[in-house]
């Protein structure tokens, strides 16, 4: 049979699967085994078992765990609430006012939690109703929401950029710093386009009364000081090579349970419930790592992907058509799967006629992960947007509306990042190693 | 019957809980020791002797343990639009055949697991670090974890077979 023939066979059967319901770590499985019988000569089982075997206890996916039980312990802690509080008189003479509390505050705790969705529902939680009651524009609250949340996948640590990392045998620390610069930018998009709204409309943004001097603020923000250095140091040690990302996990772990225990209100159950989630988080993504490993080393078998990497090629896309089809790919699919299936699926598949088009697989994966961000945030599956919907009872499609510049902004980003490559390699090259 | 097969999946999801938490651990103390020898000179450099492949292990083992109690709290993700907009009794249709080709490719995957483990027993296979820690030990992790895994799903079948809907609920629905 021709190898296209067989690609749509299993393309075919991975649909099915996967809307029929099963889970996608088994899904993956099951693809992979079908293309092992019927179109290789390799033992199927046995190539599995090692597989599931040598993939399961690799020292730089041991800080998936950590980080996720990281973000876990700080989530159960008081600093969603001291979020708003904290940051509000910083930001009350800004064009734009509050609503950056949305963005800076997601920006922020995206970097102590890899997860978009748990980033929405914690900053949510306080920002939308105070941000309601004071009269700011409903589509405004839900799209900065929306949209900042998704920064959980870019800023470091990322959950999203270890499965990454450990799918395409990349150097996690080198892609965590990869993303500092574009989150900024993100950042930056974000909040410009807050900004320009008020300025368009000055009667959109309510105004804030009061005034408060410096040391109001100060100490307004004092407890959100011990996060920042927290942050800071767990970028700070990957970045200069002190530590390795499972080092600073492990460290960073023990200081958050430091930060939420004298913050007061987190007691031995929360540590429990935030250990036991991290423990099926965790095991969730890893069983999806395990099942795309074994369809990489499948299709390997076949052969499929370097062919489909052939064919591609005769099409002279070059860099650019190829990547503006893999992005539209992407959003299609991004509709239907969640972000980290998305990216196994392009690492066992795609990434070789990626790379046969001399595009750097460092960069790459930050490409990939800002279009997972825009699927975080398209009907009719978009987790931030479940989460959003459950978090004020607003129905899902007037969520999306609301976050559709973000998802425009989101597209600018790729955009920028595909012009200028340097914002993603200038810091990960000034590494060195 | 159904309170052993409860507790059994508890266990195994506090065993996988405690394996992260010694994770956590030994890397801490880890770089801790490695802080003391850059203060205190090269003299005091300490290094627990194959703290890398024993977190691994902790890792695999943890995975693999936790993946039966991590279904049933409804964690593994799937695309679940067409189970959540049928009926009670179409979505139940639907799940019995997902369920027993869970169970299969699972079990089929423990069979295979269960032979390594054998062949790593027979030959006497060991981890190439400073302490040699035969293979079959941490790989029997694997084979528990995954044969708990097909119980589960078997569990789960005949749970909704007695139903009249699906059993799990997918945590992101709440």
């Amino acid at each position: 049979m021709s190898d296209p023939a067989i690609f749509g066979i299993l393309l075919t059967v991975l649909i099915a699967l996967l809307a029929g319901g099963l889970w996608v770590a088994l899904s993956l499985l099951v693809m992979a085994l079908t293309a092992m019988m019927f179109f290789t000569n390799a033992p199927a089982g046995l190539v599995l078992a090692t597989t599931l075997w040598g993939h399961s206890h690799s020292w730089p996916l041991a800080a998936l765990p950590l980080f996720i039980l990281m973000g876990e312990i700080l989530l159960r802690s008081r600093l969603s609430d001291d979020m708003f509080s904290g940051l509000a008189p910083w930001l009350t003479r800004a064009p734009g006012r509050l609503l950056h509390v949305n963005i800076l505050g997601c920006a922020i705790f995206a970097a102590v939690s890899g997860s978009s969705a748990a980033t929405a529902a914690t900053i949510g939680k306080m920002s939308v109703p105070e941000l309601k009651a004071r009269g700011y524009p409903e589509s405004l609250i839900l799209g900065t929401l929306a949209g900042s949340a998704t920064l959980g996948l870019l800023i470091p640590p990322s959950i999203i950029l270890i499965v990454y990392g450990v799918a395409t045998e990349q150097s996690i620390a080198r892609l965590f710093v990869a993303g500092i610069l574009p989150g900024a930018m993100l950042v930056g998009l974000f909040g410009g386009y807050v900004a320009i709204r008020h300025f368009a409309d000055p009667d959109l943004i309510p105004g804030e009364a009061g005034q408060y001097t410096l040391r109001e603020k100060l100490v307004a923000a004092r407890r959100l000081i011990p996060v920042f250095l927290l942050i800071a140091g767990v970028i700070g040690s990957i970045y200069t090579g002190i530590a390795s990302p499972t080092d600073a996990a492990a460290v960073g772990v023990l200081l958050s349970i430091v930060l939420a225990v004298s913050g007061g209100s987190f007691g031995l159950s929360d540590f429990r419930e935030a250990l036991l989630g991290a423990t099926f988080t965790s095991c969730m993504i890893a069983f999806i790592l395990l099942g795309a490993a074994y369809l990489s080393i499948a299709m390997g078998f076949t052969g499929i992907p370097r062919n489909l990497a052939t064919w591609i090629g005769t099409f002279e896309l070059g860099r650019y058509g190829l990547l503006a089809v893999l992005m539209v790919f992407f959003v299609i699919l991004g509709c239907f799967l969640d972000g980290i299936s998305l990216v196994v699926l392009t690492t066992s598949i795609i990434l070789p006629m990626v790379e046969a088009q001399g595009i750097d697989p460092l960069w790459f994966g930050i490409f990939l992960v800002l279009v997972v961000e825009m699927s975080q945030i398209t009907p009719p599956v978009g987790f931030n947007l479940f989460v959003i919907q459950g978090l004020t009872g607003i129905d899902i499609l007037r969520v999306a509306r609301a976050a559709l510049p973000f998802f425009l902004l989101l597209l600018l980003g790729a955009v920028l990042i595909t012009v200028f490559p340097g914002i993603v390699t200038v810091l990960p090259d000034a590494m060195g190693g | 019957m159904r309170r052993t097969l409860d507790a059994i999946y508890a266990a195994a999801g506090w065993a996988a809980a405690l394996s992260i938490l010694f994770i956590a651990t030994i890397v801490t103390v880890q770089v801790a020791l490695n802080a003391l020898a850059r203060v205190a000179g090269p003299n005091w450099s300490m290094t627990i002797p194959s703290y890398a492949d024993f977190a691994g292990f902790a890792l695999a083992a943890a995975t693999f343990l936790a993946l039966a109690p991590t279904l049933r709290a409804g964690v593994h993700i799937r695309v679940n639009l067409l189970i959540r907009r049928l009926g009670r009794k179409p979505a139940r249709l639907l799940e019995l055949p997902i369920l027993a080709l869970a169970a299969v490719t699972s079990g089929y995957a423990s069979w295979y697991a269960g032979v390594i483990l054998w062949e790593s027993w027979k030959y006497g296979d060991t981890s190439p670090g400073m302490v040699a820690v035969a293979l079959w030990i941490p790989q029997t992790f694997m084979v528990a974890g995954l044969g708990l895994l097909t119980v589960a799903l078997i569990d789960t079948l005949i749970e909704t077979i007695r139903a009249d809907g699906p059993v799990i609920r997918d945590a992101e629905e709440t």
